[in-house]
């Protein structure tokens, strides 16, 4: 018995449960990339459709995929489907606007 | 701009389909085309052709039915036809009289002739768009990369949990757990927290609490981040995060790592900052690469530590060592401080934290994860060995002394705060009690309560009192 004891390191009384980290104590553990680039996505959307900038709009589009690449899986998908949305809704109302096709900055 | 306006009208006056387009044009003012009716052989409006004077007496009715049209067609043509004999007559009377001048502005017309363009959206070409299709490429090459980097992260993790699963489950009781089930008992998988990072929690084994294994990944489903990585090469990660319960570990902090990485941790990590304050020694002294540093409180730790099997371990694997660090008064990285915030010492928990590179610096194979198993060994003889490692009686003493003292200048760097927040505390506890007073509905339990507070201000001021004739009196 001890013998089993000793070569098995196992010990099913000794089980704690997984906590997950508590983020909010400490802000340096979790990655700001995607609330950043949702944050940044809205604002380049907002400004394609108001301001009816292509490049804007696109950006927008951009933004909001690198948003969701770098998303936690814990992460509401309604705040990431919302901000493609409107992205994707930006670069259309600009089509629909003015049907030219965008020029180069150069 | 008259003779324009001729010119693009005759070539539709021809071509009875272009109904439509006559009928805008019939907005022009007849008497534009007065002029050619009564010079009904017409003149040469446009010297260079024939049909256009032929054409514009047809154009004035074309708003009229086909039949007329195509009828006035043909006087027009009788009559050129006509005109035709008199020709070189027609022309030379008004070569002088109407033309004057006519040639000289004639080349300038032709100067001045303006092709619109056609706005591009009109065009039927789709090279107009190019700058939309390179937005569409890119963001399809975006999405290609996302499902490829997925897939290879996933691979990865895999390989290492099949690689290692053996070993972790011959050691602990629980493999993999993300804390939701309501029994404990093993998923037998990694957690997914990201595309890039798994976790996998293990538990139920003698000398520790847990052991948390990290796999952090590098972000290949992000093309930024491929992108990024092409000028700044970084590589995939595994940590390892051993929690102790208070008996299975003594008092002391070290750390060993390579050198960058020890002088990061120094500054970043609140405990090596505090007890570590020594700059990293060379590990050479220790028999291990000079690659690698160590950060120790005290020399016997590192003696205790450092055995032959550790440096045997070490030195084997120098390459995929990045930190290795032990302490029990491990807090974590320094938390920016806000103002006021930190009244009391943070939580401290007796940890054991590794962090391995995966050798391929980012070009990893899901083979080169074998080559990580060794480390995982390395990192349950590290557990046993802890909880055996004791100081002596004089190591013991100076670690109590370094704690103590890494308080003190704690609290003395807080005094003044916790004495503020003491203060308001104790504002808030009266002002709400003489709320309670003030809000008490029956006079007779109000004056009571009143009694009461008045009572215990008194028993506070007579504490006072005796506190500073007892301090009066050790003075004297």
């Amino acid at each position: 018995m001890t013998a089993n004891n000793m070569a098995d390191p196992r010990r099913p009384s000794k089980i704690f449960r997984y906590k997950p980290p508590n983020t909010e104590t400490n802000p340096t553990l979790e990655d700001p990339t995607p609330d950043y680039m949702n944050l940044l996505g809205m604002v380049f959307s907002m400004c394609g459709l108001m301001l009816k900038l292509k490049w804007c709009a696109w950006i927008a589009v951009y933004c909001s995929f690198i948003s969701f690449a770098n998303s936690r899986s814990s992460e509401d998908t309604k705040q990431m489907m919302s901000s493609f949305m409107l992205s994707i809704s930006a670069v259309v109302m600009s089509y629909l606007q003015n049907p030219q096709p965008m020029s180069p900055p150069w | 701009f008259k003779l324009f306006c001729a010119l693009c009208i005759c070539p539709l006056g021809r071509y009875n389909d272009d109904f439509d387009d006559g009928e805008d044009i019939a907005e022009f003012d007849d008497n534009d085309f007065a002029e050619f009716e009564d010079v009904s052989e017409d003149p040469a409006v446009d010297v260079e052709k024939e049909p256009p004077p032929r054409a514009a007496p047809s154009s004035t009715p074309i708003e009229d039915d086909e039949d007329e049209a195509t009828v006035e067609n043909e006087d027009g043509q009788d009559e050129f036809e006509d005109a035709d004999a008199q020709d070189q007559d027609m022309y030379s009377k008004y070569d002088n009289e109407e033309f004057e001048g006519y040639e000289k502005t004639n080349p300038s017309f032709k100067n001045t002739l303006i092709y619109r363009e056609v706005p591009a959206h009109l065009q039927n070409s789709w090279e107009s768009y190019y700058m939309e299709i390179l937005m569409v490429t890119g963001l399809l090459a975006y999405i290609m990369n996302y499902i490829i980097g997925k897939n290879k992260n996933s691979r990865l993790a895999q390989a290492w949990f099949n690689s290692h699963r053996e070993l972790l489950e011959s050691n602990f009781a629980l493999v993999g757990d993300d804390g939701t089930s309501k029994e404990a008992t093993s998923t037998g998988k990694l957690n997914q927290e990201n595309e890039h990072i798994y976790n996998l929690w293990c538990s139920g084994r003698v000398c520790c609490e847990g052991m948390l294994i990290q796999l952090k990944f590098l972000k290949r489903q992000d093309l930024l981040n491929v992108l990024a990585r092409m000028m700044r090469p970084a590589c995939d990660q595994v940590q390892v995060k051993v929690t102790l319960n208070d008996e299975d570990m003594d008092t002391f902090v070290f750390a060993v790592g390579s050198r960058k990485a020890m002088a990061r941790l120094q500054k970043e990590m609140q405990d090596l900052s505090e007890f570590c304050g020594d700059k990293p020694k060379s590990g050479a002294k220790y028999g291990v690469p000079e690659s690698l540093s160590i950060l120790s409180e005290m020399g016997e730790v590192t003696d205790g530590v450092m055995d032959n099997k550790m440096v045997h371990y070490l030195t084997s694997h120098a390459e995929k060592i990045e930190s290795i660090h032990f302490s029990d008064q491990f807090s974590g990285p320094k938390v920016m401080q806000e103002e006021g915030q930190p009244l009391k010492l943070p939580e401290t928990k007796k940890t054991l934290l590794f962090t391995f590179n995966v050798p391929g610096m980012g070009n990893t194979s899901p083979k080169d994860m074998d080559s990580l198993l060794p480390l995982m060994n390395m990192v349950i003889y590290s557990i046993d060995k802890v909880r055996k490692l004791r100081l002596n009686r004089e190591g013991k003493q100076k670690a109590d002394r370094n704690r103590a003292r890494v308080e003190e200048n704690f609290l003395k760097q807080t005094h003044t705060q916790r004495q503020e927040a003491a203060q308001t505390r104790r504002e808030e506890k009266k002002r709400a009690e003489k709320e309670r007073i003030m809000n008490e509905e029956d006079p007779d339990r109000q004056r009571r309560l009143e009694e009461a507070a008045q009572r215990r201000e008194q028993k506070k001021l007579e504490k006072k009192q005796m506190k500073m004739k007892q301090i009066k009196v050790k003075a004297m």
